[in-house]
């Protein structure tokens, strides 16, 4: 059975985008992570418009992060003080980006930024999360590792508006982690992600935020930010594909809770070394289709 | 939507012979008004389309009948919506595909197809093609302003559109598409693809003979969103705000059922 979606005005098979649903939430069940980078270029390779892709992605995001911050909430795994710090940033930064994503669009330059957005940022966290688990696998085969300093102090900590973060044990410039989230907004409403696979390395290297309060945290930031681009994205260039949103959900929701399951039967450091490589998959897929010679040098859109 | 029927076709075509001789009585009656020779009727099976959220692309049979003679050809030229419409062209810049140049036609079909019963070079001379506006190379096109020369816009660029818009399924030309009777009955099946925008879609019929118009006959096809989808759209475009917010507070609701659902199981 097809499908007519209002917003995207193309039609594709429901098993399709229910399946691709499943398919990423299952993916994202297995590697905990919200599966937009992932989403967005797929919906695009259907034929989905790029700018409803994105803001499509956006509003499913919002229900995935919910799904998962309850758990890490009832862990106490969240840090609000400092989710709160990320979520102004992350607020103020996809706004920029949603206005830049419109003049982009204007300009005809929003699928090249995108793609070249996914194979540079995918591309460099794919690589450091495969050197990553690749030594974490060595190191586990040899025994009695050494155990470094909880974290380095360096110029960063010189930056005023200093803030005390209980939870996560750190005394930091407010600035820092705004900055970060600012930074990660902006490609939030670019790319159609969470920006959880940036944001989650961030806040252990560059923050030096425990592990067990960074996928809480950001999880909490991420439900603010995507409904920012949610709603910004409603207004000003209504691409939001409610019904799109809805059938996407339906599939990741049940397909998440077999990849937690799936999750569990692997060890972390193997579960990271394939997901490094997913990532660097889809990477390498947009950077080849940037520089094979188009068959038509030509391309042609239908503007609203 | 489904395929029409060959039932429904016969009955079609019957009704076409029947429009044809009530066509024939009308023009006898007021050969005052019409010349009394050329008389040419056409309908189409669906005046109305709707594009539901099952919509998966249909056909339309577009039938009618003529007072003509063996040897008559019939061209049908259906002409969409008229909006911007942006085509683009890509450079090797840095290793990398960019689009460097680009041209918004701002009152571009996105619909235009043409039919005909032979080959339409076959029918009409190119000369007399231009003046009775048929084919994309007619199109009255205007274009946002460009720095590009008027000779590359009418030619590659608008070349360009022409043949991005084939690939999309939406500018076409069949050749041998109408099949025509005896000089007296035609029928042709208008594809519609799934990518079809919504908006009145110009329907003009030409009875040509020995490559000069004999008579034109217009008609419009209506095409709207209906049902549910159209119902997101408008809410969508009309609430803008208000669907951001139910979009969110949707999202926020079935994350939290699903969190609690699978928290039980």
């Amino acid at each position: 059975m097809y499908i007519y979606l209002p917003i995207a005005e193309v039609s594709l098979h429901i098993a399709v985008v229910i399946g691709l649903g499943g398919g990423v939430g299952f993916l994202s069940g297995l590697f905990g992570v919200g599966g937009g980078f992932l989403m967005t270029p797929l919906l695009i390779f259907l034929g989905v418009p790029s700018a409803v892709a994105v803001a499509t992605e956006a509003n499913q995001i919002v229900a995935s992060s919910v799904s998962g911050v309850l758990a890490h909430w009832r862990r106490g795994n969240v840090d609000f003080k400092m989710g709160g710090i990320l979520l102004a940033g992350g607020v103020f930064g996809s706004t920029l980006g949603v206005f830049l994503f419109a003049l982009l669009q204007e300009i005809g330059q929003i699928d090249l930024v995108i793609r070249l957005s996914y194979v540079f940022f995918l591309g460099i966290i794919g690589a450091l999360m495969l050197i990553e688990s690749a030594r974490a696998i060595l190191r586990a085969r040899q025994a009695g590792a050494k155990r470094g300093k909880l974290h380095q102090h360096n110029f960063l900590h010189g930056l005023p508006f200093k803030m005390r973060f209980r939870k996560s044990k750190l005394y930091i410039s407010a600035l820092l982690p705004f900055t970060l989230a600012a930074f990660v907004g902006i490609l939030s409403a670019i790319m159609g992600v969470g920006g959880g696979f940036i944001l989650v390395p961030a806040m252990i290297y560059i923050l030096g935020m425990p592990t067990s309060v960074v996928v809480g945290t950001s999880l909490f930031q991420i439900i603010f930010v995507t409904a920012n681009v949610t709603i910004l994205q409603s207004v000003q260039t209504q691409t939001v594909d409610f019904l799109l949103a809805g059938l996407l959900l339906f599939g990741a929701v049940i397909g998440a809770q077999f990849g937690s399951r799936f999750g569990a039967m692997l060890r972390g450091e193997q579960l990271r070394g394939l997901l490094a490589l997913m990532v660097l998959a889809v990477s390498l897929k947009l950077a080849f289709d940037l520089v094979i010679t188009p068959s038509d040098l030509f391309s042609v859109e239908i503007l609203k | 939507m489904m395929p029409t029927m060959p039932l429904t076709r016969l009955l079609m075509c019957l009704s076409a012979l029947i429009a044809l001789m009530l066509g024939s009585m009308n023009a006898a009656m007021a050969s005052t008004a019409q010349t009394g020779e050329n008389i040419l009727v056409a309908d189409v099976s669906e005046e109305n389309v709707a594009i539901t959220t099952s919509f998966h692309g249909t056909e339309l049979l577009l039938f009618g009948a003529l007072s003509g003679q063996k040897g008559d050809d019939i061209v049908v030229i259906i002409s969409g919506p008229d909006g911007p419409i942006a085509t683009r062209r890509k450079e090797k810049v840095g290793g990398i595909w960019v689009n460097t140049a680009s041209v918004t036609w701002k009152n571009a079909p996105s619909y235009y197809q043409i039919f005909s019963n032979r080959a339409l070079d076959e029918i009409i001379s190119s000369s007399e093609q231009d003046r009775l506006k048929i084919g994309y190379k007619n199109l009255p096109l205007i274009t946002e302003e460009t720095s590009l020369t008027k000779q590359a816009l009418d030619g590659e660029w608008r070349d360009a559109l022409a043949r991005t818009m084939n690939a999309s399924n939406l500018w076409r030309t069949h050749d041998k598409a109408v099949s025509l009777t005896s000089g007296a009955l035609f029928r042709l099946d208008v594809p519609l693809p799934k990518n079809i925008r919504p908006g009145n879609y110009d329907v003009r019929v030409i009875h040509l003979r020995d490559g000069a118009l004999l008579s034109e006959k217009f008609d419009v096809i209506y095409v709207k969103k209906r049902g549910v989808g159209a119902l997101i759209y408008r809410f969508a475009h009309e609430y803008s705000f208000f669907y951001g917010i139910f979009a969110v507070l949707f999202a926020v609701a079935s994350g939290w059922l699903a969190a609690v659902a699978f928290r039980r199981a």
